[in-house]
């Protein structure tokens, strides 16, 4: 008691403070935009502001929640993710389903198809495959629905505390209204959000966690109002009104109450208007290349398609031109209907103009498979099949933060496959961002002696009332060092250590918070903060005896080797990324300030150089005494800023900027940043893959490099390019003369270039110039870079080539880089979700990259190519036999396979395999395409799908097609064979030969691949029967006749034989003479000829290099 | 009270431990093989040997099977005897159409060699070529409900424009069934009446569940127009062959159908006079009229297309296996020899 009453009174007779500032050399970025930060201030009090207009604002009548809503009415705190209810459902969900063009598609054959005219189907089969997919779609999203509901009902159910009627009530969270006035206790959720009136905390002080919002586990500190603080007192006849914005993203709720007994808020946002769930947007939707390329395909089989109905039509009207006058007495035709006169009246015939119409589009509903729709959801179907291996793969799963891969956008898994472009955030993606206090700077002295540190000295503890309190983490010491602080005021070298130690102790936004440990005596101090670095440097303070205690709006405690010191803190510039420092404003007592050291800046700058090229991360710590007449002219400039509504961000670093001046330097501080485990194999692998790997980083250039070595990302025989201007013309001709330099493409080079000439180059002709430098680098690093610049970066390669990009990064800086790539993944670590949410991929450590793209990424490349190629394939024949018919009918469109085969054909008869192909064939094992990373070029060079395979795969289906048509067309010609037979062994030998076809390419047999291969094809046999055993349609029987022939067998033999022969012979042809790096891996995995494991395969290329040159 | 303590504590550190494990439960994938995608698999790669022995293999079935298709295909006895020219009068051939639709007699009389001794059951067939009984319109003009069960007699919607006469529905409707075949044939061997069995050709399954045995001719042919046969008002429809035969449309513009079976065997230089009425009229479009005499194999009747196309792929299988056996034996490439890869093996590195 005694020592805090005489900080007190220094307090009280001191005018004197004192700033402890440190401003970084090398900071990292920032944790997270502040701009999130703040309900409790933002939404504003009408008392004193006037900003919004008046039909913009809300009006929030505290405690009055019947008059807050009777003009309003404003949204319950029911929440509702759910999309439809019981009644909705099929209406909305039809709706929603239809804004798909595929869909629309199967909507307008059917339509068309019950036109009288054009009824080429019955009516069951025209809408089944429609049916089908919608069925299929609808269970899904019932089920999705389902699971929404459910949780809606228990969040709705959960219960808060809400003043009514003199006292506060349980209520349901739905319930709650805006206006209410709701009181949270520690550790509880807040159900809506609100606006914060009193705490428990004298001074207004609240501590939440908002895990749930944004996945940040640390404290934040919110602030009540000093005018309701006082008011809050008496609930009864508190009154008033706030006024604040519409609904938007910018305020928060949904966060948990934590380290203080209870706070007061009023209900602002209830509902579906709370940031919760304004935020809860869902996955990007992208689209993947592979996709995109397709598209070109459709158009060409759409040509296709159109050709083939205009040949029908063409064909059919020149015979009914060659036989317009025998129409009538033509048997097959008889054109007219005598049964009601004896002229006659035409049936069914409409002149020889509308017969081309309806032909050709009775030929669009027949032939409507050409284009495979199906193939869309098959994709879908394929894609949720693989995001379910990628996140069930355990080599993807992170041990330290129990995170397993997680799969956002479902839409781009094959896009893994064709990555050229990394982009990658330094901080907390390459390293750990677990910052470990590693060397202090003090007077220009390096004491980083910590070879010789012990736990004995790392762990400090001290007893306060019969507790000991303990850092929860423990920190090298340097012996030396320790022995100095040790020494107090007595020199001066003791002194500039006490006054560095006690600035890293105080220049923070620290939380600590005091835990119990199984030994009631002993208390852990954790140290909860929005940043890395200061939780190390707190750390790294507590080591030396300097223990943050407590830190509350108004002051902090530390005690110093024992000792209680209580500071006012009278003012605290946060940190921002473009001062890149912060500093703090303390009443201290008068003597222990002395402007009477000597200079250390050269020391000090060399030091830091030294530290930098460690690629450790640096801070520089000065002190500055201000005196009354400065003080208070930046009290009052503070005051004023702090208040003020409209950029007061921007007045307060105008007000940091001045008061941050004339510092006297005490020391520096380097913290490492740890690289996370496997980042140098992972990023070389990645560099051998072909990737082009960016780095973006905000560390300062020589740190940068460090890291650069440290991951692999440069190597000694590297030549590096530094690019290092602070004007456009500097900057031009530095690049110009880079890309001048660089000719020969097989020299290894590196470019390094500065935010600084990034701000020049980005949106300037320079980023041409440097796209050109960068393609022909193996490494590029980008120091200094600030957030917004990343995004330019991401664009500046994306906008000038095709090639694939990927942004990787775990903070909220990275957000817009993630969100430019065409490909966006994020690591879910320490700072927060935000990467998360905006990423398609999420998984928890940067080596992951190298399965995730090298092993999925090029097997999901390979099986989307091949299935869609397949399916390209596996409809185009069957549309062609169907075609091939068409002229042997008289051009009419008469199908001999059963409509409902036409109609299974897709859906049951060959979807089944292609699905489980896309799925689970692997063209090499993990471990070989580990091992050569060379491989992943197949999808970055496109070869799993192309024109090329496309046209060749059309000349085979017309191969496969005519083989299948042809050969029972002449061996039954002049026989007794009838149309449904015929069309039996037509549907049967399309069915095995496509499946066939299929298994021909299937590289690995599992029990599955049989099972949907061989299932498939007793499945259509099955289906055939059935249709067959109806004796209301015409073919009743006509299976068990044709099978009972042996003309049927040696016809399917022939058949099977003939269409897959071509194909099977150049497949050979091409895979023996000319194997691709695929062919050759898949034979040496099988024949074991890779007997060299990664380390020497590697070694071999950098032993190999250099004597080329 | 120590006792009190360690209780206390070690129940709090069970509480705590069993907190956390509950907060901090393992996401850990399970681990199986098929999460892993790690599955026992057969990995078949195309070698050399493996694919000249394919073709090896598929030769030495298909050109068996090629020769055993040509001598089924040889061992098969056909007459075929195109009548529909011929057979009207000299003077009407100048508008066959008038001819056949007018009221003169129709009768025609062919005669017939036996090249080859031909063994019973001699299957007698008529043969229409250029007749499209797969038209759309023609093969949708039925009604198979009504074939099937007297109840559904006026299910007869799809049988336009031959679906009722005033009214009163046709059974069986629909073009295919008007348009019934009706030429005749009586044959004599020798001078003797040669028997053709009429019984039994049509297929068992259509007799019995197709056709319905209480389902009568009713309203056929009245109509303003006919266009071929008649039937029989009497006889049930699964008792009417021709009918059934005819109603399974042919796939193919060139067909056949069972007219009846000759139970007799027949010789060589036998010398069979067919007496024919030249009823149905194929003229107005041009359709080829027909009368076969065939034998069957076991694999079907008299067409050499399937031994031809067995031997010719049993052949070019031969031939590939011969050529690839060749290149293997020139160029050979060892399997999985990592200096193939393209990073190995483009001198400089990389691409």
């Amino acid at each position: 008691m005694d020592s805090r009453n005489s900080i007190d009174h220094h307090h009280h007779n001191d005018s004197i403070s004192g700033v402890s500032s440190r401003w970084s050399l090398s900071s990292k970025d920032p944790p997270s935009e502040k701009s999130l930060s703040a309900i409790w201030d933002r939404s504003m009090l009408s008392m004193s502001q006037k900003e919004i207009k008046d039909e913009d604002a809300r009006l929030v009548y505290i405690n009055d929640a019947e008059r807050t809503n009777e003009r309003f009415d404003f949204t319950g705190n029911s929440i509702k993710t759910a999309k439809y209810s019981v009644f909705t459902f099929l209406p909305r969900n039809l709706f929603e389903q239809f804004h798909r063009v595929a869909y629309v598609y199967f909507l307008v054959i059917a339509v068309l198809n019950q036109l009288p005219q054009l009824a080429v189907f019955g009516r069951g089969a025209s809408i089944m495959p429609l049916a089908f997919v919608l069925l299929v779609s609808a269970i899904k999203d019932a089920y999705e629905d389902f699971r929404r509901h459910r949780s809606d009902r228990v969040e709705n159910n959960r219960l808060a505390l809400v003043f009514e009627e003199g006292r506060f009530r349980e209520k349901q969270w739905k319930y709650i209204r805006v206006g209410e006035v709701v009181k949270v206790v520690s550790n509880q959720t807040l159900p809506c959000d609100m606006v914060l009136l009193a705490t428990s905390d004298p001074t207004g002080v609240v501590y939440v966690q908002t895990t749930n919002l944004d996945g940040e586990s640390n404290l934040k500190t919110r602030y009540a109002k000093q005018e309701t603080l006082q008011k809050a007192a008496d609930l009864e006849t508190f009154n008033g009104f706030i006024k604040c914005e519409k609904p938007n993203r910018n305020i928060y709720g949904g966060c948990e109450l934590k380290n203080t007994e209870w706070a007061l808020g009023v209900v602002v946002y209830a509902g579906g208007e709370t940031k919760a769930m304004l935020n809860n947007s869902g996955a990007p939707s992208k689209r993947s290349r592979l996709e995109t390329r397709m598209n070109l395909e459709i158009i060409l089989l759409s040509l296709f398609l159109i050709a083939l109905c205009t040949t029908a039509a063409a064909t059919a009207a020149v015979w009914l031109r060659r036989h317009r006058d025998d129409l009538d007495t033509i048997l097959f035709y008889r054109r007219k209907d005598y049964s009601e006169r004896p002229g006659g009246k035409n049936h069914n015939y409409y002149g020889w103009g509308w017969e081309i119409f309806f032909t050709f589009f009775m030929a669009v509903i027949v032939y409507q498979i050409m284009i495979p729709i199906s193939l869309y959801i098959s994709m879908e179907l394929v894609r949720i099949g693989q995001a379910y291996f990628m996140t069930r793969d355990d080599q993807m799963y992170d041990e330290s933060s129990n995170s397993s891969f997680q799969c956002r956008a479902l839409n781009i898994n094959e896009d893994l496959g064709q990555i050229k472009y990394l982009f990658s955030d330094k901080t907390g993606t390459l390293t750990d961002n677990k910052m470990e206090f590693q060397s202090a700077c003090i007077g220009g002295v390096d004491y980083s002696d910590w070879k010789s540190a012990d736990s004995e000295h790392g762990g400090y503890s001290i007893e306060v009332d019969g507790n000991i309190l303990k850092p929860k983490m423990r920190v090298r010491v340097d012996p030396e060092l320790l022995e100095l602080t040790k020494d107090g005021y007595a020199t001066k070298e003791a002194k500039r250590a006490n006054e560095f130690f006690l600035s890293l102790a105080a220049c923070n936004t620290i939380v600590p918070i005091v835990t119990n440990t199984s030994d009631p005596n002993v208390k852990l101090v954790d140290y909860q903060g929005e940043s890395p670095d200061e939780q190390a440097l707190v750390y790294a303070a507590a080591a030396y005896g300097f223990l943050l205690i407590e830190r509350t709006s108004g002051h902090i405690v530390i005690n110093v080797r024992g000792e209680m010191q209580r500071y006012n803190v009278l003012g605290l510039h946060e940190f921002d990324s473009d001062r890149k420092r912060m500093s703090v404003i303390l009443g201290c007592p008068d003597t222990v300030m002395d402007e009477s050291y000597g200079d250390v800046i050269e020391e000090t700058k060399k030091q830091l150089h030294a530290y930098s090229s460690d690629g450790l991360r640096t801070l520089v710590v000065g002190m500055r005494k201000l005196n009354d007449s400065e003080f208070e002219q930046w009290h009052s400039s503070f005051e004023a800023a702090s208040t003020a509504l409209i950029g007061r961000a921007g007045l307060l670093r105008k007000v940091a900027g001045n008061i941050e001046t004339n510092l006297r330097i005490v020391g520096a501080t380097a913290i490492e940043d740890k690289l996370q485990r496997g980042v140098p194999e992972a990023i070389e692998s990645l560099r051998i893959a072909g990737i082009k790997v960016w780095v973006l980083t905000g560390d300062k250039q020589e740190t940068a490099i460090s890291i650069g070595f440290s991951s692999r990302l440069l190597t000694r025989n590297m030549r590096q390019i530094v690019i290092n201007s602070n004007s456009l013309d500097s900057c031009r001709r530095s690049l110009e003369e880079a890309n001048a330099s660089i000719e020969s493409n097989d020299e290894s080079v590196a470019l390094i270039i500065d935010g600084t000439s990034l701000i020049y180059v980005l949106d300037s002709d320079l980023e041409d110039v440097l796209f050109q430098v960068a393609c022909k680098c193996s490494a590029i690093l980008c120091c200094r870079v600030a957030p917004f610049q990343k995004a330019g970066i991401v664009a500046l390669v994306k906008n000038r080539t095709s090639d694939m990009t990927l942004a990787i990064g775990d903070g909220a800086n990275d957000v817009s880089m993630i969100q430019m790539a065409d490909v966006g993944v994020g690591i879910s670590g320490q700072e927060g979700r935000q990467a998360v949410m905006a990423s398609d991929f999420a998984m928890g450590q940067f080596r992951f990259l190298v399965p995730l793209l090298l092993v999925h990424g090029h097997w999901n490349y390979q099986r989307m190519g091949y299935m869609i190629l397949y399916n390209f394939y596996r409809n185009a024949v069957f549309v062609l036999i169907l075609f091939w018919y068409v002229l042997f009918t008289c051009y009419t469109l008469t199908t001999a396979i059963t409509e409902w085969s036409s109609v299974l054909y897709s859906v049951i008869y060959t979807s089944v395999p292609t699905i489980i192909i896309g799925i689970l064939d692997k063209d090499l094992g993990r471990r070989t395409l580990l091992n050569h990373p060379q491989l992943y070029g197949v999808g970055q060079r496109g070869e799993g799908y192309s024109t090329t395979l496309f046209w060749y795969m059309m000349f085979d289906t017309i191969w496969q097609s005519a083989a299948i048509f042809f050969i029972p067309l002449f061996a039954y010609w002049g026989s007794t064979i009838d149309t449904s037979s015929l069309g039996d062994l037509w549907t049967i030998a399309a069915v095995v030969v496509v499946n066939l076809h299929l298994a021909m390419d299937i590289i690995r047999w599992n029990w599955i691949t049989h099972a949907a291969i061989w299932g498939s094809i007793v499945a259509a046999c099955i289906c055939v029967i059935v249709i067959d055993v109806i004796p209301t349609l015409p073919g009743y029987w006509a299976i068990f006749e044709v099978t009972s022939t042996w003309m049927f067998w040696f016809c399917l033999l022939a058949i099977v034989v003939t269409s897959l022969l071509p194909r099977f012979a150049i497949k050979y042809l091409g895979e023996y003479y000319r194997p691709s790096d695929v062919r050759i891996a898949r034979e040496a995995e099988k024949l074991g000829t890779f007997i060299e494991p990664q380390g020497t395969e590697i070694e071999m290329n950098q032993i190999g290099d250099p004597p080329r040159r | 009270m120590p006792s009190n303590t360690a209780s206390s504590s070690s129940a709090a550190a069970a509480g705590s431990a069993d907190s956390s494990s509950s907060r901090t439960k393992s996401k850990r994938p399970k681990y199986s093989k098929f999460t892993q995608q790690e599955l026992p698999a057969c990995k078949p790669i195309l070698t050399p040997g493996w694919v000249i022995l394919t073709f090896l293999v598929i030769s030495v079935i298909f050109i068996p099977l090629g020769v055993v298709s040509l001598f089924a295909s040889q061992d098969v006895v056909e007459i075929v005897d195109r009548y529909d020219n011929v057979c009207i009068p000299p003077p009407d051939r100048a508008n066959k159409v008038a001819f056949i639709q007018g009221g003169a007699d129709k009768s025609c009389t062919r005669t017939l060699v036996v090249p080859k001794r031909m063994k019973q059951p001699i299957y007698v067939y008529y043969q229409l070529e250029n007749f499209y009984q797969n038209h759309r319109r023609y093969v949708k003009s039925r009604s198979d409900s009504q074939l099937r069960s007297v109840k559904d007699e006026n299910q007869i919607d799809a049988c336009k424009p031959e679906d009722d006469v005033n009214g009163r529905p046709i059974v069986p409707c629909g073009l295919i069934a008007w348009s019934l075949f009706n030429d005749t044939y009586a044959l004599s061997k020798n001078n003797q009446t040669l028997n053709v069995n009429k019984r039994g050709i049509a297929w068992k399954s259509d007799r019995e569940h197709k056709f319905g045995k209480n389902v009568f001719p009713k309203n056929f042919q009245t109509g303003n127009l006919t266009g071929g046969g008649r039937l029989d008002a009497n006889k049930s429809l699964s008792e009417q062959e021709d009918l059934i035969v005819w109603m399974r449309t042919a796939a193919l513009p060139t067909f056949r159908k069972l007219y009846g079976k000759i139970e007799s065997d027949l010789e060589k230089g036998d010398t069979i006079t067919v007496i024919l009425k030249n009823n149905y009229n194929t003229y107005s479009f041009d359709g080829k009229k027909k009368l076969v005499l065939s034998t069957t194999s076991w694999l079907g009747g008299k067409n050499d297309f399937l031994g031809i196309a067995y031997l010719t792929v049993g052949g070019i299988c031969f031939f590939l296996a011969l050529v690839f056996t060749i290149m293997y034996l020139v160029k050979p490439r060892r399997l999985g020899d990592p200096t193939y890869l393209s990073w190995n093996r483009v001198p400089g590195g990389g691409r």
